[in-house]
């Protein structure tokens, strides 16, 4: 769709600028989703915004028609500020949002409400989405009646009806079934090539690079906690676009090492400064307090096995293809074994170090005293059990302990945090945990206690 | 199999039913009533924490007696599929029918058993607060009971899981949270004929109970309006400690039992507890928490657990339930002969007059319902739409709906008798009074669990004003507005009784219906009218829950259903 750009000196359709969105949950824990963000969306082009689940591209896209308001900076249409709803916009939805109570035809008419159209028109209008779509013959059908699939194309006809200037798509295909997503990505694909419907701008929220490279004129690469705009990649694989191609493969190439540079950065091979020795730990310096990826213990040691079956070095999409993970995902699993010691991430690749092998051959007994050392090591583990040895015997409020990672954490969803914390933890016998008290106390077991 | 069948079962259940009012009636023929010293109700002030505490406790007995008889008859039901079959439809119409017409012959009967005590007054009493909290109890707790995961009731079976094992660890914290609730619903329903229960009059016979109900019904007959405020401030009171203090606690607590597996609403909170998590005081006092002592594993030890070999086991419950079956068959063709008996003294022409006051208060019925539904479904879809007002005036909903009707009949009946109302209008109103909140609850529900998408569905193509209403909100609502209604309905029917005629200033009110017919059967000691009324009444209820809630019900569960 490139083939039609706008003028440059045209204002932008929509844009938000230097937006901020702050949610507080029930407790009163605020935690920051987006953090100066600054996004753009010019006439005639698809813009596939990537990034992993929580990031807030949901609530950007949100923001950027205005079906929420930005916790500070500020929303624009065609260069004026927005005030409520974008007029020009349709959205598919992630779950289709159809109205179970009206036919398939109603559910598209719908795509014309607040747009005064004469009713032989607004037929005609109705009739030409639904062939669009390969929707003809159900129009009388209810939703109920219809497969996932069939379900989004009534979404995506409710979406052209009204030959929107900016039509949004939040993940269309991932509430469908592998090869259903793939045939409908196929047929949307076609409508934006063939610009059907007087479609004008795209965009198209998702996880998954094949489908933002598929899609997308322009790639913008956003990064979680708090989510914020890391990169943007100007599309250049010609069309028609297909995922064998060598142009296709050297751009899911170059976003996979764009997103491991802003999950896995270099640097952090390099320790941190240290902040705190606890009383407990004693025998290392703590790293910093920083979030840990929200990933189980479980698929940490998954990942080391998987990782041992292929000789203890893998390349980062490898292991991708393996799992049934998004990218996202698979990196926040290496991140996370990567600060336990138990791999390295030179570049794209996940090497296996020799604590790493270690931890696959140790017998389940032996495990909890290696990840401990680990453990202890991190700032994150050695604040809580600096909190918890103020009292040993005393468990403490996990609610306590969420307000605290809420105070030092402020963009971290401190419930998660915890949630993690606690999963790997408990693995290394450092914690217990009272589901019905909801506390958290130091681990009591005689043997092993973790201070010694 | 579902149709034939189900009105074979339907016809063997008002036969027995017909039984128990033939029987309760019979009994409270052959024992008259002894004369009984009458309780002089004390119009002070002073006088009502204690009648309060009176009428609390009575309520608690009820209640404990709703408990027992909800697990005893729920696990039951849920343990023997053919037992199943007559009890659930039994609940249906238990829930249906016209108990107010079972109170004079059960304290006749029981006060022939206790003639020189109280006793036989309080049991008499106790049991109509039962009838009407039992219920909805027993229903949530056969759902939660049929809903228990077959992997979970495998578990059990497995490891030869005693039947107090299972019952406790499997059965009873898997209905944990539907049963609170369903208390605390039950509790506040249970008020709802307090008047009449504490207050009974039958002839010129009265039956007083000291209490808070017939305070209040002194109060009304003497036209004190100060003791008529007392009350209703002394009910509130009661009402809002006891929400306050027990359940929402309750409420709580029974969260630690949700199964994380099958995630609902959102939990419920107390403010109490609020509080105190608010609290930055206690924030750090929470850091130092004694440690709880912790409950020693229960020991798992398979062998000990004496079970019952499966076959035996089953052999037994079987003979068991076709031994019950063909002893209820029994019962209920003694009954339809006793029944019989007891009818025919109605002379023909009164059967017309029933049928005519059936009509008269099945329209007074439909009209409160339709008034209901009307203030009901906007207000309720503002409050249930807005996250904040919701969250605030639901807890003062559920105490102003726990607040029994009938205490504030006189000063609706006194505003509007000042209007020139004719009583028969009045009387609808009467018994909107307290059905409506059955339609505001399930409204609010049903607003407040419009799926989010949806609703930004409707924002982005500009669906404003009359068409969101048209298209979302009252489409979404409707499957939770035939709830309440149905659940009104009965409300309202019961409601006919107490409301169709009213003891207002020393001049009685009346008007023509089903509801005001059972008074006076009831205060002639009619029993065959009585008889007659209470039946009619009840087949009214059945029919119209077949003809008219039923096609609702399967539209609400077809077209209107918000499973995608």
């Amino acid at each position: 769709m490139s083939a039609r750009p706008a003028p440059a000196s045209a204002p932008p359709i929509a844009a938000v600028r230097g937006v901020d969105k702050v949610y507080a949950d029930d407790a009163g824990r605020t935690r920051t989703i987006l953090k100066n963000v600054d996004f753009e969306v010019r006439s005639g082009e698809v813009v596939a915004i990537l990034g992993p689940s929580g990031c807030g591209k949901s609530t950007l896209l949100r923001i950027l028609i205005g079906l929420i308001p930005p916790s500070a900076g500020h929303v624009e249409q065609h260069g004026i500020p927005l005030e409520g709803i974008h007029p020009g916009t349709a959205v598919v939805f992630q779950n289709f949002a159809l109205f179970p109570w009206l036919t398939v035809e109603e559910n598209v008419r719908v795509g014309l409400n607040g747009r005064p159209l004469p009713p032989s028109e607004a037929d005609g209008r109705v009739k030409t989405a639904l062939k669009a779509v390969g929707l003809e013959g159900h129009e009388r059908d209810f939703p109920k009646e219809l497969s996932g699939g069939m379900k989004q194309r009534v979404g995506i006809a409710r979406a052209l009806v009204g030959r929107p200037e900016l039509l949004c798509m939040d993940e269309p295909f991932s509430a469908l079934d592998i090869l259903t997503a793939e045939l409908l990505r196929t047929e949307v694909y076609g409508l934006f090539t063939e610009r059907a419907s007087g479609l004008s701008s795209v965009v198209l929220i998702t996880h998954l690079i094949e489908e933002a490279v598929f899609l997308g004129d322009r790639i913008v690469v956003m990064g979680a906690d708090p989510g914020t705009v890391r990169h943007e990649i100007v599309n250049t694989v010609p069309h028609p676009r297909e995922y064998r191609n060598p142009d296709f493969l050297a751009m899911v190439e170059r976003i996979h090492d764009a997103i491991t540079r802003v999950h896995l950065p270099e640097e952090e091979e390099v320790a941190g400064p240290a902040t705190q020795t606890t009383t407990l730990g004693g025998r290392r310096a703590a790293g910093p307090v920083a979030p840990l990826p929200a990933v189980r213990l479980g698929e940490i040691l998954g990942l080391l096995e998987i990782l041992a079956d292929h000789g203890g070095t893998m390349n980062l999409f490898d292991i991708d293809a393996l799992t049934d993970y998004d990218f996202g995902r698979t990196i926040a699993v290496a991140k996370a074994a990567e600060m336990l010691d138990l791999v390295d991430t030179p570049k794209n690749d996940v090497v296996l170090t020799n604590l790493g092998r270690k931890m696959i051959r140790a017998s389940a007994a032996e495990r909890p005293a290696l990840l401990r050392a680990e453990l202890l090591a991190l700032g994150t583990f050695c604040l809580v059990i600096h909190e918890l040895a103020k009292e040993p015997d005393t468990p403490v409020a996990a609610d306590a302990v969420r307000d605290l990672f809420a105070e030092r954490l402020p963009t971290v969803d401190a419930s998660q945090l915890f949630d993690t914390l606690l999963n790997w933890g408990r693995a290394g016998q450092l914690f217990e945990y009272d589901a019905a008290a909801d506390t958290i106390a130091l681990f009591s077991g005689r043997e092993e206690g973790p201070g010694g | 199999m579902r149709r034939a069948s189900g009105l074979a079962v339907d016809g063997v259940l008002v036969l027995l039913f017909g039984a128990l009012v033939a029987g309760v009636v019979g009994l409270a023929q052959r024992w008259e009533a002894p004369i009984r010293q009458a309780v002089e109700i004390d119009l002070s002030p002073s006088a009502l924490p204690l009648y309060t505490l009176l009428s609390l406790s009575r309520g608690f007995a009820a209640y404990l007696l709703s408990l027992a008889f909800t697990l005893v008859y729920g696990t039951i039901a849920a343990h023997s599929k053919r037992a199943e079959k007559v009890m659930l439809p039994l609940l249906d119409i238990g829930q249906g029918i016209p108990v107010l017409g079972f109170l004079p012959g059960l304290v006749l009967g029981m006060v022939a058993l206790f003639p020189k005590t109280n006793v036989g007054l309080e049991l008499a009493c106790i049991l109509m607060i039962f009838t009407a909290q039992v219920w909805n109890m027993t229903f949530s707790y056969v759902g939660s009971l049929r809903s228990i995961p077959e992997e979970l009731n495998e578990v059990a079976r497995l490891h030869r899981f005693s039947f107090w094992k299972r019952f406790r660890t499997v059965e009873l914290s898997s209905s944990v949270i539907g049963l609170v609730w369903n208390s605390m619903m039950s509790m506040a329903g249970g008020w709802f004929f307090l008047t009449v229960n504490e207050a009974f009059t039958l002839g010129d016979r009265d039956f007083r109970l000291p209490g808070i109900g017939s305070y209040m019904a002194v109060a009304i007959e003497k036209g004190d309006r100060r003791a008529m405020a007392w009350a209703i401030v002394a009910m509130t009171v009661m009402i809002v400690a006891v929400d306050q203090l027990l359940w929402r606690p309750l409420v709580v607590w029974s969260q630690r039992f949700r199964n994380a597996d099958i995630e609902g609403a959102d939990a419920p909170e107390s403010w109490v507890l609020n509080l105190m998590r608010r609290s930055r005081f206690l924030r750090r006092m929470r850091l130092r928490r004694r440690r709880r002592p912790r409950a020693p594993a229960p020991p798992a030890s398979p062998e000990s657990a004496g079970a019952v070999p499966g076959g035996a086991g089953e052999r037994v419950r079987a003979a068991l339930v076709s031994g019950l079956g063909i002893a209820a068959l029994a019962a209920a063709l003694f009954g339809a002969w006793k029944l019989v008996g007891l009818l025919v003294r109605v002379p023909a022409a009164k059967w017309l007059v029933l049928a005519g006051a059936v009509g008269a208060t099945g329209v007074r019925t439909f009209s409160a319902l339709a008034l209901a539904a009307a203030w009901t479904l906007p207000i309720g879809i503002l409050i249930g739409r807005s996250a904040v007002w919701s969250r605030r005036l639901q807890p003062v909903v559920q105490i102003v709906a726990s607040f029994p009707a009938p205490m504030l009949f006189p000063i609706v009946t006194g505003a509007l008798l000042v209007l020139r109302v004719p009583f028969g209008a009045i009387a609808a109103v009467l018994m909107l009074l307290g059905a409506q909140w059955y339609v505001l609850f399930n409204v609010l529900a049903g607003a407040s669990a419009i799926p989010h998408d949806l609703d930004e569905a409707a924002d982005v193509y500009a669906m404003k004003g009359g068409a969101r209403w048209r298209m979302l909100f009252v489409p979404a609502v409707f499957p939770f507005l035939v709830t309440g209604l149905v659940t009104a309905t009965g409300g309202a029917w019961n409601a006919s009784i107490v409301a169709e005629t009213l003891n207002w200033r020393g001049t009685a009110l009346e008007t023509f219906g089903i509801g005001s017919l059972i008074t006076r059967a009831t205060r002639e000691a009619d029993f065959p009218l009585l008889t007659a009324g209470v039946l009619t009444m009840s087949l009214a209820i059945v029919v119209f829950n077949r003809l008219v809630w039923r096609r609702l019900y399967r539209l609400a569960e077809t077209k209107y259903s918000l499973n995608r």
